[in-house]
Formats: structure tokens, C-alpha cells, sequence
């Protein structure tokens, strides 16, 4: 892998007239990660990612992709970059084959079509024209000319809003495979669960503004939210209180008595502790379960919105 | 390039698979022009040309502003220029293709609009297909240019609507395209000048219409390349590939930028109007390429012959054909019927000699005499009467050349012009007397346009040479001593005999005036080719009229004016009162010339003319005798001297030919044929033959029983043309 970023950002700012859309940001991008951008709508997420991508000007900072400028190499950036952008459509009479053709002669390099129709699924549709294909087919077609130069870096923006969860989950899965072969993605999405399972590491953005960045592990971890230790237990428990183990918060016993409920800050800590105090109570241990909080969760606690709204 | 190349292919693919785009560059062109044939007659005639130019540029327009326009303005509100955002191009690839696309798409359509008209309608192929293609291209290039520009500026597809009718409209309506220039009032003929457009209709008719090339349309074809690239260019800064982008308001400036050119051009021919100038001269070869058959016809022929019941078929300004008896039906030709049974067509007339520098009389009001417009509506008074040839026989060289130029191009409708120039005579001749009491300055410039004054025969021979280069028709020489009490210095023979020499080695015929019977003596030994005049003061000797006979010396002995002489010296008005010269004469020359010829302050004049001792009577003793010793006879009125008004000068002269004893129809083959002869003209005019000039002249009843037959007109063609005639007066 290379030592050098794929995209390094440092004090990017953007300001249409009075308004600062961008209000400083950095950050860095590994080759061959997936970056997960999330904010809710206005956040700056779309700006950011059309300043790198080189459709949009920034007003202040310093911006490499791929080692150019999307300012001033705008051009040779555009011909090493896959895109794929929100609301976007081709002339309705265009047909598969021919937008794959047309897109591919404006690169300098091209993949092999016939192998992405394959990749993509669009072998049947290969001569429908456009204003004929679903949503989902318009979503593959899309994906598959942001794949027509073979680019090493891909943009998703929003690649699943607005698809149904069968066509969601195949987006996925060609994301998941791009990913193995080590293109670097950069992508925005309201899906907190894509995030959390295709981004490497992911950047929350509030009000032009990097509020938190890393793996989504990182981000949970920093979150003040508790984790929830469940263990359900084979006899129920005789007696009214359980102890204060290390940590605990709080404590809740299901109205079965089987359940005990511990919301913690250090979880492994409290959790051993409370082993030992099943096992030497004499207890039988019949199932135990973490649950961490959700992105969504620090998403909400550290914006204060939901990502949808 | 090959971004470009991309663009244009699928551009292509996609207009293919369009309806509208084939609708509106194929199936809606060829609806108008059927609508537009049939409306417009162009089965009858050469108005296929006007069709093919007005739904050519109705087509470009549309192209321009829907086809690249609307269509741009949608791609963006769609989100399709959006996706191309990404990729590593500049909006330049797409704007060309687009220019390119709306050319490809469109000349098949100018192609097999041609190819309908020359088969349908008999449209004679354009002599410059290429330069006709390639100015196409330029116009569609730029129309696209504009249509991109407007996609550009505006910021919704409702803002384009409301853009592109403001500058559609006026265009569609105001260049020609659907109507005639020729109808519009002055003003928004001048205001036509500075809409695009215009050049498109002009420019694709006169390379249709006249042959014309693309480098003959060069101001139009520049300023179009202009407007293409100043408009691309533009067009590509003000590029935007989202509709979420907008432009302020005053953006749409631009588009007035891109149409500086025009605004330019448009200045300098409102001023100089050789763009409207133009549009006429095309709309009159439109108008004389009609097919007409003239059925039921007393035909004078002019050579002599005379077919009692027929029919003239004209056809691309040509006699096409002369039928004697029976005639195919006017349909199957493809002609416009002109019903002329009980009348007599015969061949326009020709007065050899008139002087169009001069009224015939007194305006009542100087201050408003224009002498060019006098003679410009000198000649349409003659095509009004049926004369549709005059020779002027000495007047201003300058005004001749510029009254040519001007009703020789169909810029004006008026009679043929041929002229003679400058009279060469002697210092203080006849003819030196007319600027005698013009102011020096006046007097100086005047003579040295009417006057050639040679001093010796090689002078001669040089101001002859340099007439020759002008494209003169002919050379006017004056023999003339006078009379006691009016003597003029007389041309030296050597001198005039270096002028005739000249003038033959030149191919040019010498009109020689004379006044006496020894001027006609001494002109006939030198060889000239028409006695203007002859003798109205003592009879020309047998031998000399022999002599004209053997030397085919034409004789035109010019009876009107000494009717005109003597009536003015009696203080009689009676032919001012005349049916055709009261239609063609101006009120003010009327009215001034009536009060001349009885007021005091003329008396004078009057008095001195009554003592000149010519007479009728002699005149037309002499043209009897040279009718009967067979000399070749021509008709001239001397119109222009008192009260010989421009106009129905043959009809008169006839009729004082009539009267002094010489046969309707010699007197008519006089003022048709014999005249064309003299002119070196009979190859176009003279006669009703196959192939002849289509100048023809319809009277009522029957002129060779009733030679006043002549006066009462009811139909002038000229050139193939049918002559509004009472429209010919408002000639703008």
C-alpha cells in the first residue's frame, strides 16, 4: 500500500457569498480505504465531496487527490476518478451499450464494458434504453460508468438512497468487492448500518465542520453512551437487589427475575466482575449479550438530529 | 477531438430515435414547403426559388433555437449535463457537436428541397450548389451559436420560452422568411437590416436566384462566423452543467453581444440598402419567372407576319413558344391563363429617340423638380404605355449610367434603357445652347456630361473609345447649321467622320441629328446608320434616300416634335390632354406646362419657336418618300422637348405616321422590329418569337384597322413579368 494518502485535506473552507457551507476542515484518506462521509442534509458533505472530486472551486485550504490538485488538475483527476453522483440521468433513448461507449471514449483508459455489463448485472439490459430501466438498473448503470475508466479511486455519493432493500444490499455487495480490490472509495450515505459495515473509517459532519472522525469502533467507543450487558440466567434471582459492580451505572432485573440488565461505561470491567458474582452465587450463566451503541446513536448525541431528517 | 467525435455520434444516435428532431427537421419543412409552393403558385412560376429560401431559413431558425437552444436548456434541467460534469471533458466538445449536429441534420433537407423544386416545379438548379451548401452551413452554425448562447444566459426552461420567442419571432416574420420585404413599409425595411435573418433570405436567394457566390455574400457570411464564434465562445464561459446554478439576470445581455455584429451590419446597410436593394432585384426575377399563356390572341409578330387567333406561352421571362390556331391547355402548362380574345398582342414598342434630361415641359413648382427622379419616372411612364425599350439620344452620361445600373438590375421596374451618352458636335453647335443660361459652375459640370466637343479627329476618336469602354449603345452626332436667326456652328466632317469611323470599328451604330436636307446629304455619304430627324425644314433629295436605301440607313423622322413645337408656339394644349399622357404625367408638370404654354412670360419663347420654319408637312413628305423608296424606318419621338411627354410617345408618333399616309402595320414593324435592328437588340426584343425577350403589349381591339387601337392598353408584360402598371408610379 502506498504511504502517501489517496486525498489529504487541511483547512478546506468553502463559502458561497455570506454563507461558509465548509468551515475548515481536515482530514486524510489511506490508499485503499473506504471513508465514510456522514452529516445530516446541508452539513457540507456534497461540497466537500465535489471539491475533491474537482466540480466545485474551494475558497481556502489545501487539497490533494491522488497527488493533484482538483483545482488546478482538474482534468487529469477527472480522468483517474470514478464518480457517482446524486440525481444524475442520461438521455432517455441512450441504451446501456452506448453510454458504457460513450462514457468510455471521454477517458483516457477504459475497462472492459462487456465485463462490467457482466459485473453489474446488466447483460439483458445491454440494449434498453435508458428511460426503460428501474431505479436499481439505473443505479448499476450508474455504478458501472463510474467504473468505465477503472479508476483507483471511486466517489459514491448517496449510492443506495432512494433503492429497495434487495437492490441495497447487492449495492453493497459490489462495494464490499471494490473494496477487496483495493480501490480507494469515498463515500456519503443516510445508511448508518452501510457505514458501519462498508467504511473503514468514517468523518461526521455538522455545520461545515469534522465533529468526529475514525473507525466506526472509535467513534462508539468515544461515545458517553453506555453499553448494555444482558446475561439471562437459568433459575431466577431470590433476592431483590443485585450489587453495584464496577463501572455500573445502573442496574435492571427483568419482572421474570431471569435478566439482569447493567448499563456500563467500561463493560469489560464491569462484565468479569459480574461473572464472578454469578459463579459464586451459584447461579447458572445461560446466555450473555453486549450491546454496544449504535453510529446512529452517536450520530444523534453528537449532532443532536437524526441523519434522516 | 475525440470527446467531440463522441458527442457528435451520439448526438446523432440519439436524434435518429427522436421524433421531434425528425419531426421538425424533416416532415415539418416539407409541410411548408408544399404550402408554401402552393401558395405562392410555384408550379406557374420561379417562385419555387422563394419557397425553398424562406422554409431553408424557417428550418435554421428552428434548428437554431429549439433544436440547439430548448435542448441544451433541457439537458441541464434534467441532469444529464450533470453526469458529464464528472467526466474529464469541457463544455467546447459538446457546444461543437451540437453546432455540428444541427448542419448534419439539416442539408438533407435543403438537398431534397431543391431536388423537389427542380422536378416539381421546375426550379432550374443552382448554379452554386457548393457556395449554397456552405453559406447554409454558416447560417445554421451561427443560428445554433445563438440558440447555445440563450441556453446559456437563461436560468429555467420557462425563461428560455419567453428568450427565444422574443428573438424567434421578430426573426421569423420580419426577414422574409414568410413575408416579402417588398410589402413591408420603408421603415420596417430598414428595421429588417438589423435582424439576422434577413442575411439568410438574401444570401440563399441571390446565390439561388442570381448564380451568386458565397464570396458575394461575404459581409453576411462574416458577420454570421462572427456571431458563431463570439456566440460559442460565450456560450462555453457561461457554461453551467446544473440547473442548481444560476446566472443573474443581466447575464442575458449576452445573447445583444452575440448580436453586435448584426447590429453593425445592419447600421451600414440601412444606409447603403444593398442587402434591400437585393431582396428586390431577387423578388423581380422571382415575378418574371412566371408561366403565362396568352390565349386567343391576334398576334403581330413584328416581321411582317400576323397570326389572327393564338397564344404566346412565356415562361422563365422567354417567349417559350408562339402557337398559331390551336394551343395546349393552359393547365397542362402549368400556366396562368391571360384571356386576350378581341385583342392584339404585338411586341412592346421602342422609341429610338427621346431625352430623358428633359421634362417635355414646365414644372409648376421647381423647388421640388428632382431631375433623377423625373427621369426614373420617365421610363416608368413608358413601361405604364407599353413602350418597353427607349434609346435616350444625348443626355447626361452619368445619370444614363446610374438610371441603367438601377432598371437594368430589376431594382426598378421602368422601360429597357439604351443610350447614346454625350452629343458630339461643334463649339457653339446645336446642343451647346441648352446650358447657356445655367450658372457657370452648372453649366461647366452639365456640358461636360452632355457635350462631347472634339477639336480634331483624333480627339474625336479618343472620346469615342471612351464611350465604347462605358458600354454605350450607340453614338449621337449633330449636323445642324440652322436657320437665319437660330444658326449653330456646324460639325466639321472631318471630324464627325473620325466619330463615325470610330464608333464602327467599335461595333457602335451612329444616330446622326440633322436639320437640314445637306445635313442628311452630307451624313448619308458618311456612313451613319440612323438620319434622326431627316429634314423638317425642305425636302431630302430622291438620290439621297436611294442612297440611304442601298446604304441601309435606318430613318427616324421624329413627326412628334414638330407637332409638339408647333402646338406649344400656338399656345395649344390639347396633347396634355391626351387619355395615357394625363395617367403618366405628374399633376405639377401638367399644371406648369398648361400655364407655360399660355402665360405671358413664355410669350416670347412661344413667339420664337412659331417663327422657326419647320413643318409637318415636310417631315412627312420625306418619310413617305423614304417609305417608298424602301428605306429602313424607325420610330423616336424627341420626347422631352415641349410638350412631347414621356410615356405614350409611340402610340403618337403612329398616329401622325397614319396620317401622313404610311400602313398601320409598316408604321408598327417601324416601332418593334426595325427599332430592335437598329439597337443591335434583336436577338432579345422586336419580335413574338420563340426565345425572345417576353416584352409584349396587349391593346384592346385591333391596331392594324384602328392604329388608336394602341392607346387603349390592357395588359404590358416586360421581361416575363405581368406589370402591375398602376403600381409602377409607387415604386419604392
Amino acid at each position: 500500500m502506498n504511504s502517501e494518502p489517496a486525498i489529504y485535506v487541511r483547512g478546506l473552507r468553502k463559502s458561497y457569498g455570506a454563507l461558509e457551507a465548509v468551515k475548515g476542515i481536515d482530514f486524510e484518506v489511506a490508499s485503499g480505504e473506504v471513508f465514510g462521509l456522514l452529516g445530516p442534509n446541508g452539513a457540507g458533505k456534497t461540497t466537500t465531496v465535489e471539491i475533491l472530486e474537482g466540480l466545485r472551486p474551494r475558497t481556502a485550504g489545501e487539497v490533494r487527490v491522488l497527488n493533484f490538485d482538483p483545482d488546478r488538475q482538474k482534468k487529469q483527476l477527472k480522468d483517474r476518478i470514478g464518480a457517482c453522483l446524486q440525481d444524475t440521468n442520461l438521455p432517455d433513448k441512450m441504451t446501456v451499450t452506448e453510454a458504457l461507449d460513450f462514457f468510455g471514449s471521454l477517458y483516457s483508459r477504459r475497462a472492459d464494458a462487456g465485463a462490467l455489463l457482466k459485473r453489474l448485472q446488466l447483460e439483458d439490459k445491454k440494449d434498453a434504453g435508458y428511460a426503460t430501466l428501474s431505479g436499481g438498473q439505473k443505479q448499476r448503470l450508474a455504478l458501472a460508468l463510474a467504473l468505465i475508466n477503472d479508476p483507483q479511486m471511486l466517489f459514491l455519493d448517496e449510492p443506495t438512497t432512494g433503492l429497495d432493500p434487495q437492490v441495497r444490499l447487492e449495492i453493497r455487495d459490489l462495494i464490499e468487492e471494490l473494496r477487496a480490490e483495493k480501490r480507494t472509495i469515498v463515500m456519503t450515505t443516510h445508511y448508518i448500518e452501510e457505514a458501519e459495515r462498508l467504511c473503514d473509517r468514517v468523518a461526521i459532519i455538522d455545520a461545515g465542520v469534522i465533529i468526529a472522525i475514525g473507525t466506526p469502533r472509535e467513534l462508539q467507543e468515544k461515545s458517553a453512551n453506555q453499553s448494555a450487558i444482558e446475561v439471562t440466567l437459568s433459575q431466577p434471582l431470590k433476592d431483590a437487589a443485585v450489587p453495584q459492580w464496577p463501572e455500573s451505572i445502573r442496574s435492571v432485573v427483568s419482572e421474570d427475575r431471569h435478566r439482569i440488565i447493567v448499563y456500563s461505561k467500561r463493560p469489560a470491567r464491569t462484565l468479569v466482575e459480574m461473572v464472578k458474582w454469578i459463579d459464586s452465587s451459584g447461579f447458572e450463566l445461560d446466555d450473555i449479550h453486549l450491546s454496544r451503541p449504535t453510529l446512529e446513536d452517536v450520530f444523534i448525541e453528537l449532532t443532536g438530529k437524526k441523519l434522516r431528517e | 477531438m475525440n470527446a467531440f467525435l463522441a458527442f457528435l455520434k451520439m448526438d446523432l444516435k440519439l436524434a435518429m430515435r427522436n421524433r421531434a428532431v425528425l419531426f421538425f427537421n424533416y416532415l415539418f419543412p416539407m409541410m411548408f414547403f408544399f404550402v408554401f409552393a402552393y401558395a405562392f403558385g410555384a408550379k406557374q412560376g420561379g417562385t419555387a426559388v422563394l419557397v425553398v429560401t424562406m422554409v431553408t431559413t424557417i428550418g435554421i431558425l428552428g434548428s437554431g433555437f429549439f433544436g440547439a437552444g430548448m435542448r441544451a436548456v433541457q439537458e441541464r434541467e434534467e441532469n444529464i449535463l450533470r453526469r458529464y460534469k464528472v467526466t474529464p471533458i469541457t463544455p467546447v466538445p459538446l457546444l461543437l457537436a451540437s453546432v455540428c449536429l444541427g448542419i448534419i441534420l439539416y442539408l438533407p433537407t435543403v438537398a431534397l428541397m431543391i431536388f423537389l423544386a427542380h422536378n416539381l416545379y421546375g426550379m432550374p438548379m443552382p448554379q452554386n450548389l457548393f457556395s449554397l451548401f456552405l453559406f447554409v452551413c454558416c447560417g445554421a452554425a451561427a443560428f445554433r451559436a445563438l440558440g447555445l448562447i440563450i441556453a446559456a444566459v437563461v436560468n429555467s426552461s420557462q425563461e428560455a420560452n419567453i428568450l427565444i420567442q422574443i428573438v424567434y419571432m421578430p426573426m421569423l416574420f420580419l426577414s422574409g422568411a414568410t413575408f416579402p420585404l417588398s410589402i413591408m413599409p420603408n421603415w420596417l425595411q430598414v428595421v429588417t437590416q438589423f435582424i439576422p435573418a434577413s442575411y439568410l433570405v438574401t444570401g440563399v436567394s441571390g446565390i439561388l436566384v442570381h448564380g451568386e457566390s458565397i464570396l458575394q455574400n461575404s459581409k453576411s457570411v462574416f458577420a454570421l462566423l462572427v456571431t458563431m464564434a463570439v456566440g460559442l465562445f460565450i456560450a462555453t464561459k457561461l457554461f453551467r452543467w446544473e440547473k442548481e446554478e444560476k446566472l443573474r439576470p443581466s447575464a442575458k445581455l449576452w445573447v445583444l453581444v452575440v448580436l453586435l455584429p448584426f447590429f453593425l451590419l445592419g447600421g451600414y446597410q440601412a444606409w447603403s440598402r444593398q442587402e434591400l436593394t437585393k431582396a428586390k432585384i431577387v423578388e423581380r426575377e422571382v415575378a418574371r419567372n412566371e408561366t403565362f399563356l396568352i390565349q386567343n390572341a391576334r398576334i403581330f409578330v413584328g416581321n411582317g407576319k400576323v397570326i389572327e387567333s393564338g397564344a404566346v406561352l412565356i415562361k422563365r421571362g422567354k417567349i417559350e413558344n408562339v402557337y398559331e390556331g390551336s394551343f395546349p391547355d393552359a393547365t397542362a402548362l402549368n400556366a396562368k391563363v391571360v384571356e386576350a380574345a378581341g385583342k392584339t398582342v404585338l411586341p412592346g414598342l421602342i422609341d429610338m429617340h427621346v431625352h430623358l434630361g428633359a421634362t417635355g415641359g414646365f414644372p409648376e413648382d421647381w423647388t421640388k423638380f428632382n431631375p433623377n427622379t423625373s427621369a426614373e419616372h420617365e421610363l416608368e411612364a413608358y413601361l405604364y404605355c407599353g413602350v418597353t425599350a427607349v434609346r435616350s439620344a444625348g443626355d447626361q452620361l452619368d445619370s444614363m449610367l446610374k438610371l441603367r445600373e438601377k432598371f437594368g438590375t430589376g431594382e426598378k421596374l421602368g422601360a429597357q434603357l439604351f443610350f447614346c451618352g454625350p452629343l458630339f458636335t461643334a463649339e457653339g453647335g446645336h446642343g451647346t445652347e441648352y446650358a447657356k443660361y445655367m450658372p457657370e459652375a452648372m453649366r461647366t459640370s452639365f456640358n461636360a456630361q452632355f457635350l462631347r466637343l472634339p477639336k480634331s479627329p483624333e480627339e474625336a476618336r479618343k472620346q469615342v473609345d471612351d464611350l465604347a469602354a462605358q458600354h454605350v449603345d450607340a453614338i449621337k452626332g449633330v449636323l445642324e447649321a440652322g436657320v437665319p436667326g437660330y444658326t449653330f456652328n456646324r460639325m466639321d466632317l472631318n471630324i464627325l467622320r473620325a466619330v463615325v469611323d470610330e464608333a464602327h470599328a467599335k461595333h457602335l451604330p451612329v444616330a446622326l441629328h440633322t436639320g437640314s436636307s445637306q445635313d442628311v446629304i452630307d451624313g448619308v455619304a458618311l456612313g451613319v446608320d440612323s438620319i434622326e430627324h431627316g429634314s423638317l425644314i425642305d425636302d431630302i433629295p430622291d438620290a439621297t434616300i436611294a442612297e440611304m436605301k442601298a446604304k441601309n440607313i435606318a430613318f427616324d423622322p421624329t413627326l412628334s416634335v414638330v407637332e409638339g413645337f408647333t402646338s406649344f408656339a400656338k399656345g395649344d394644349t390639347s396633347l396634355l390632354k391626351r387619355s395615357l399622357v394625363q395617367q403618366v404625367t405628374t399633376k405639377d408638370l401638367l399644371n406648369g406646362t398648361e400655364k407655360a404654354a399660355t402665360s405671358d412670360q413664355f410669350k416670347s419663347l412661344r413667339e420664337g419657336i412659331g417663327h422657326y420654319p419647320m413643318s409637318l408637312q415636310t417631315g412627312g413628305n420625306n418619310l413617305l418618300k423614304a417609305w417608298h423608296a424602301g428605306v429602313t424606318l424607325v420610330t423616336g419621338s424627341d420626347a422631352g422637348n415641349f410638350l412631347v411627354m414621356h410615356g405614350p410617345t409611340v402610340q403618337r408618333e403612329l398616329d401622325l405616321w397614319v396620317a401622313a399616309g404610311i400602313p398601320v402595320d409598316v408604321a408598327l414593324q417601324a416601332a418593334t422590329n426595325n427599332a430592335a435592328k437598329l439597337l443591335h437588340a434583336d436577338d432579345r426584343i422586336g419580335t413574338i418569337e420563340k426565345g425572345k425577350d417576353a416584352s409584349l403589349l396587349i391593346v384592346d381591339g385591333n391596331p392594324l384597322q384602328d392604329v388608336h387601337a394602341l392607346s387603349a392598353i390592357s395588359t404590358v408584360f416586360f421581361k416575363g413579368e405581368r406589370i402591375a402598371r398602376s403600381q409602377l408610379f409607387e415604386q419604392k
